[in-house]
């Protein structure tokens, strides 16, 4: 169906062109080389060529003119992936109406955030740029890739990354649009409701276009093709699930409510966001194939957040579901591995699975695990290089390379790195300070609708 | 965020000119027909075209047309002789995107709250693309005056608005109706990626979802529009719709995009929705576009760059610190000069980089020329009198003289389609002139006669006599002002002290929270001027106050930044 609309506008809709991405090449020398996916690797070098792991063995020889990081008596581990962040995006929440699928993240690229350079500082290489919470159905997210020194917005792009969406429910959803503007939803039923309602509507759409398209094939049809939506559009391709759906959650009740949701339309794909209750329904989570993306140990910010266990990462891993910890915090993003430490203290994960939670877990939840999320030949040379154990408190990220391109060394760390300077903007002593960093931004954007006195502390 | 917004809104808002106050510009003699449409323009150095010059020729004007340009040209008996020697002529210079002469709603009906912020009407969205700016023209608006004293003669003119405002036309800056000054009606479609107010599409990534949304589905309609026209029998009757239909000659290719584009990343979202649509496109009002000059170039964009440019940096401050130091020095003699801070020379190193930027956006002219794209230039967001400035300070960043005047001439007129009328000096063109007493981009020029579409409109050059340089005043002291806004009049206080041979002072009252500090004072004479900053969430913006004083009462303008000048009116306070 989605093909033949597609074929209307064909006239119209030319591809825009591929951004030009740099791709390096580099030999970490001796190192200790966590795999996260076959273990950890003691003396071993990794050759990345063209921006590809190339070979993991010991004593490669470095191809001529390759540069050469010694890695002796560090760690060497793949690039950190953060599942939830709104950094490197202009706007995070069109919050003027519960249902806005149709707006995109992709839209608003900007390589121009000092934020992303701070996040490199932490070892992030891969980023999930999401929409924010205001909508029970908000906008789609993108996966980006931290190549900061690009100009172009098109080239920090994960091309080829799986599309993503943010949905939301509970208190963000109804407090914008049931307190703030007076309408559906009010409560945690109405969220429910909208969400059913767009589905339906959009399955409604599909069909009236795959019988419009149907009958264009008769000898003699006439007849008014179903009138376009963007929106719909969008819809339709969660149910035939392209995109992954990012659900902001916290209670156990509305998190059994989505799983029930998506059962009913038949989606496959959906990770919870925050989950602070998951680890009640983490035997449901795993039998659906939902996946969890969760905070350490962050809670107590409004009601709906006051249940909440450390324990919950742990938990939700041993019940078999797909789990990462996520920061959706500039300034948490620059310490994931901290975070990732934590769940050793409660509930005892093994080093690999608590790295798990910040590698290869997220690339699951963003449909990147066979591209980025751990060290094998073949995928992309996405890497961190530690001082100390990346678990330990002594951990340091050393040089964040992506695509074999070091972004990040912290010898060589000038103290400014804007790569684009406002002439109108004025001198202060806070000039360096990143707008995106002090506060999260879930609900950035949607402020105007609710009424600030209450909502002053508008977190996750 | 959006508190700044708002407060900027209002500030903004304080100062922006009553439009309507024809009273301020009516004149009182009657204005006679000109004795003849019949110019023979003498003795003066033509430059037909960048790099084509004829020194003491003469132009022949005749019915709004140039007749003949050259030597050893008979004048007619019924001609008006100027004589222009060792002046100079140019064509009349074209402005690629201005609301020039454009009214400004009255009513700012985009903060009006909606019921459901998800569904508002078209118009509350800022989506009214079958707008035509012609139905908001106001010919006696000064701005058109403004701009036409700085030597341009034509520009296109856009609805205020922010998705979609409506549709441009290419205006003359003369005339006394709304049709005289039309030249081109419906000249392309406007367009800003600034979203609505509070309601939907209000962020950049809804306004793009929304522009694309309306072009699909005006692609939609149009295409059922025309299978309904071949048969009617049968189908349904398509809807009529203002909004869609207004797309159809974009559609069509038959007229362009105009978009609003300063910034960098702007011009890569708005390259993004013409690759993703296929429209014909023009960036207009561009500030930060040189480093993607190649990327506009191979997406066949037009481009017309600011005549804008950040202030320049001037190196006073370091004086002043020195000053300041002498003075700590005097009062604490044991006291050394201080050796720099951490935070001095951080500062050091940031004013650098923000020197650097301003030499960027200076240079992104000769940037262009030197990356082979062709560019005219706009002037929305550039105050009118600053322009020759600024030209002068992208020709010392490396632009030449001779592409500057393309700029402002012959490219605008190629991009515009209009080089079959204007924007050069030859014999059949429109007579759309420019007279500067030097070359225009000399310091020291001023322009003396502009001609448009054949009417003749000499400057007023009396204005600096009007100057007292012998005049004695005082202006210490604290004075009241009051300065007209469209909210009506605005009262507050300007307060001058003498320091050293010149003066200090600060501004208060109004809506400022704060006194002020005014970043200069110069008295000559009679005549005062004062300028002070304002910043909201970072960034500044700097008032001009120029005024001429009698005894205890002060008359003048203020002018801030693009949105043009103001009257304002002081009187001393009695000394306590």
């Amino acid at each position: 169906m989605k093909k033949l609309i597609t074929l209307f506008f064909s006239s119209l809709v030319l591809v825009s062109a591929m951004a030009q991405v740099d791709k390096g090449n580099m030999l970490i020398k001796n190192g200790t080389v966590i795999t996260i996916t076959k273990g950890n690797l003691e003396q071993t070098d990794v050759l990345i060529k063209d921006g590809k792991i190339a070979q993991i063995a010991k004593n490669i020889q470095a191809p001529a003119g390759v540069r050469v990081i010694d890695a002796t008596g560090h760690f060497v581990m793949p690039g950190i992936i953060d599942a939830h962040s709104h950094i490197a995006i202009d706007g995070i929440n069109e919050g003027t109406n519960p249902i806005t699928p149709e707006v995109s993240e992709e839209d608003v690229i900007n390589p121009f955030q000092i934020g992303i350079y701070r996040a490199l500082g932490g070892g992030i290489t891969t980023v999930h740029a999401m929409h924010g919470s205001a909508n029970a159905i908000g906008g789609q997210c993108e996966t980006i890739k931290l190549r900061y020194g690009t100009f172009d917005p098109e080239a920090l792009k994960m091309e080829g990354a799986p599309r993503t969406i943010k949905f939301a429910l509970g208190e963000n959803p109804t407090r914008s649009h049931g307190e703030g503007s007076g309408i559906v939803p009010r409560t945690r039923m109405g969220v429910e409701f909208v969400i059913r309602q767009a589905f339906s509507e959009a399955k409604e759409y599909a069909e009236a276009w795959s019988k419009y398209n149907k009958n264009k094939l008769i000898k003699g049809f006439r007849g008014a093709p179903p009138a376009y939506s963007y929106r719909h559009e969008v819809l339709s391709d969660i149910l035939n699930d392209k995109i992954i759906i990012h659900c902001h959650s916290y209670r156990a009740d509305e998190i059994y409510m989505m799983l029930k949701v998506c059962k009913d339309f038949g989606i496959k794909r959906i990770v919870f966001q925050h989950v602070n209750e998951g680890f009640k329904v983490a035997p449901e989570l795993a039998a659906q194939g939902a996946m969890a993306s969760v905070f350490s140990d962050w809670w107590a910010y409004k009601f709906e957040v006051y249940y909440s266990t450390a324990y919950n990462a742990a938990i939700l891993t041993r019940n078999g579901v797909v789990t990462s910890i996520n920061s959706d915090d500039a300034e948490m993003m620059r310490h994931l591995y901290h975070e990732a430490g934590k769940t050793q203290k409660y509930g005892a994960l093994t080093d690999e699975e608590a790295l798990a939670l910040i590698t290869i877990n997220p690339a699951k939840q963003l449909g990147i695990d066979n591209r980025v999320g751990s060290l094998e030949v073949g995928k992309e040379g996405d890497v961190v290089i530690f001082k100390n154990h990346p678990l330990s408190i002594y951990g340091v990220p050393m040089y964040t390379i992506v695509d074999g391109i070091v972004r990040f060394d912290r010898e060589k760390d000038p103290d400014d790195m804007r790569l684009v300077v406002d002439p109108k903007q004025t001198i202060d002593n806070a000039m360096l300070r990143d707008k995106n960093s002090d506060l999260d931004h879930c609900m950035e954007g949607a402020e105007f609708i609710l009424d600030s006195e209450l909502f002053n502390d508008n977190k996750k | 965020m959006i508190k700044s917004n708002t407060m900027l809104r209002g500030i903004h808002g304080l100062f922006i000119l009553m439009l309507f106050s024809c009273s301020l510009f009516a004149q009182d003699e009657k204005e006679l027909r000109p004795v003849s449409r019949t110019y023979a323009i003498t003795n003066v150095n033509v430059v037909q075209a960048p790099g084509k010059k004829i020194d003491m020729a003469t132009v022949l004007i005749k019915d709004g047309l140039i007749v003949s340009v050259g030597k050893g040209i008979s004048i007619p008996a019924d001609a008006v002789v100027i004589k222009a020697d060792s002046m100079y002529l140019y064509a009349g210079f074209i402005d690629g995107l201005s609301r020039v002469g454009v009214a400004r709603p009255k009513e700012d009906a985009s903060r009006e709250r909606v019921k459901d912020p998800g569904n508002p009407s078209p118009e509350r969205a800022g989506i009214t693309p079958q707008n035509d700016v012609r139905y908001s023209l106001n010919p006696a608006d000064k701005s058109v005056e403004d701009l036409r004293n700085m030597g341009f003669t034509v520009s296109q003119v856009a609805p205020y608005g922010n998705l979609l405002p409506g549709q441009s036309s290419i205006v003359l800056l003369g005339g006394k109706s709304i049709d005289q000054m039309v030249l081109l009606s419906n000249s392309a479609l406007y367009s800003e990626l600034s979203g609505a107010n509070n309601v939907y599409p209000n962020t950049t990534m809804a306004v793009m979802a929304k522009w694309r949304e309306l072009y699909r589905q005006a692609s939609q309609a149009k295409s059922y529009q025309s299978l309904y026209a071949s048969n009617r029998n049968g189908l349904e009757r398509p809807a009529s719709d203002r909004v869609l239909e207004a797309f159809y000659p974009v559609i069509d290719q038959k007229m362009p995009v105009l978009f609003k584009s300063e910034k960098m990343l702007e011009a890569h979202r708005i390259l993004k929705l013409k690759s993703d649509l296929g429209f014909a496109l023009t960036l207009a009002d561009l500030k930060e576009g040189w480093p993607i000059a190649n990327k506009i170039k191979s997406s066949g964009a037009k481009v017309f760059l600011s005549l804008d440019l950040p202030e320049e940096i001037k190196k006073e401050d370091k004086k002043d610190d020195k000053k300041a130091d002498k003075k700590a020095d005097s009062t604490k003699s044991k006291e050394v000069a201080k050796p720099k801070t951490a935070a001095d020379l951080e500062k050091e190193a940031l004013e650098k980089r923000k020197a650097e930027a301003v030499a960027n956006y200076t240079a992104q002219a000769s940037a262009f020329a030197k990356a082979g794209v062709p560019f005219g230039f706009s002037t929305l967001s550039a105050k009118a009198k600053d322009i020759p400035a600024n030209l002068r300070r992208m020709i010392g960043a490396g632009l030449s003289e001779d592409a500057a005047l393309a700029a402002l001439t012959t490219a605008p007129a190629q991009l515009l389609g209009l080089s079959d009328r204007m924007g050069t000096v030859e014999a059949g063109k429109m007579a759309n002139l420019v007279i500067s007493d030097k070359s225009y981009f000399n310091e020291k020029s001023k322009v003396r006669y502009v001609f448009v579409d054949g009417t003749m409109y000499k400057m007023d050059v009396k204005e600096e006599k009007k100057a007292d340089p012998n005049a004695k005043v005082d202006i210490e002291g604290s004075w009241s002002t009051v300065t007209q806004t469209p909210q009506g009049s605005n009262d507050g206080k300007a307060t001058f002290k003498k320091e050293g041979s010149g003066y200090k002072g600060t501004v208060s009252g109004g809506r400022l929270p704060s006194p002020v500090d005014m970043t200069s004072v110069t008295l000559e004479g009679n005549k005062l001027s004062y300028s002070y900053s304002l910043s909201f969430g970072g960034n500044s913006i700097k008032i001009d106050v120029e005024v001429t004083v009698e005894g205890d009462t002060f008359k003048g303008n203020a002018s801030i930044g693009p949105r043009g000048s103001f009257s304002i009116e002081g009187t001393k306070n009695p000394k306590n």
